[in-house]
């Protein structure tokens, strides 16, 4: 185990040593821009499924029936996603020891699976029956309980990737 | 002329207390982005619609009344969250220009928001034309992004 992660290390010191990555670490306008790319596409995704969550929970855009929110918006959350996906791997391509040894990286990559599985598990299960709920007031409990888990998910996702400078934990 | 107030706020015991604990700061940072998400997803929504995009289904002004108070419960914690972070950091605001551009644009992005997205968004269907509301979305993504979010992140990476 220790030795698989040794190698695993040295892996990632090598993409932290290339040149590419060096260069994208120090160059401040760079680096920069990417930070700033990666808000704005949270700000499409994550703003975008809270809308979306919101009326699964009941409380919000009950004016719209569910199917024809999720139709409409769901172009622009994979936008979102997208970009988001590309930066911040771009961010971790030029820091990648930084976010290897973080805490709070791998707990929002955990998060982050953990909301894709809920956000499938949703889909498979509550959508599926969608046309029996789509513009009621009050959504079944499956698809509330999707919504506030949503909401809860991406919420830590969030908060767990702004607390990455913070490596508090780190011992070395 | 605003630095003895700037500087008032740095040495207050606030900033102290905050300073002083080890999460506050970060948590409160943290808590300021998912209001951003919430904040944004409320007017993306408005504005992605006004574009003649999105949600088409759906008329403009229904679109309008179902993100209003949501837009508001984003703006209120985003205030909330962003104050203690000004005070605790009042000197580096204070010399940031990026912190000026986002403190000048936001009182116009929010009027705007508040007067002309709000009067155009709410109009009865067919009395503002496809064109106007195509501007006034725009104008709404510029204001907010370009004017106020970004500048806010760049604060910190330039200081």
């Amino acid at each position: 185990m220790s030795e698989f992660l040794a190698s695993i290390q040295s892996v990632v010191q090598m993409v932290q040593d290339s040149e590419t990555s060096t260069a994208l670490r120090e160059s401040q306008y760079v680096w920069s821009l990417f930070e700033v790319a990666h808000v704005v596409s949270m700000c499409l995704f994550a703003g975008l499924i809270v809308m979306m969550d919101l009326r699964l929970l009941g409380v919000g855009n009950m004016q719209t029936p569910f199917s024809q929110l999720q139709k409409r918006l769901f172009p622009w959350q994979m936008l979102g996603m997208t970009m988001s996906a590309i930066t911040g791997g771009v961010l971790v391509f030029g820091d990648p020891m930084r976010f290897y040894a973080n805490i709070f990286f791998w707990m929002k990559m955990t998060l982050m699976v953990i909301a894709a599985l809920n956000a499938l598990a949703f889909h498979y299960i509550s959508y599926f029956s969608v046309d029996t709920w789509d513009s009621k007031k009050v959504p079944p409990f499956g698809a509330k309980l999707a919504g506030a888990l949503g909401i809860l998910l991406w919420g830590f996702v969030i908060v767990s990737g702004r607390l990455i400078p913070y490596n508090w934990f780190q011992n070395n | 002329m605003l630095q003895p107030y700037f500087q008032a706020m740095n040495d207050s015991w606030v900033a102290k207390a905050i300073s002083e604990s080890l999460w506050i700061y970060p948590l409160d940072q943290a808590i300021h982005l998912v209001f951003l998400a919430l904040f944004a997803g409320a007017i993306l929504i408005l504005d992605i619609r006004l574009l003649g995009m999105g949600m088409r289904e759906q008329s403009v002004s229904k679109v309008a009344r179902d993100a209003w108070p949501w837009m508001l419960v984003g703006l209120l914690g985003l205030v909330a969250t962003g104050i203690p972070q000004l005070i605790q950091n009042a000197m580096r605001e204070y010399y940031s220009e990026f912190f000026w551009i986002k403190m000048y644009v936001l009182p116009v992005a929010l009027i705007y928001t508040l007067t002309v997205r709000r009067m155009v968004s709410q109009a009865e269907e067919g009395r503002v034309n496809p064109g106007m509301q195509k501007i006034v979305g725009l104008v709404s993504i510029l204001l907010w992004f370009g004017g106020v979010a970004i500048p806010s992140r760049l604060i910190g990476l330039f200081t």
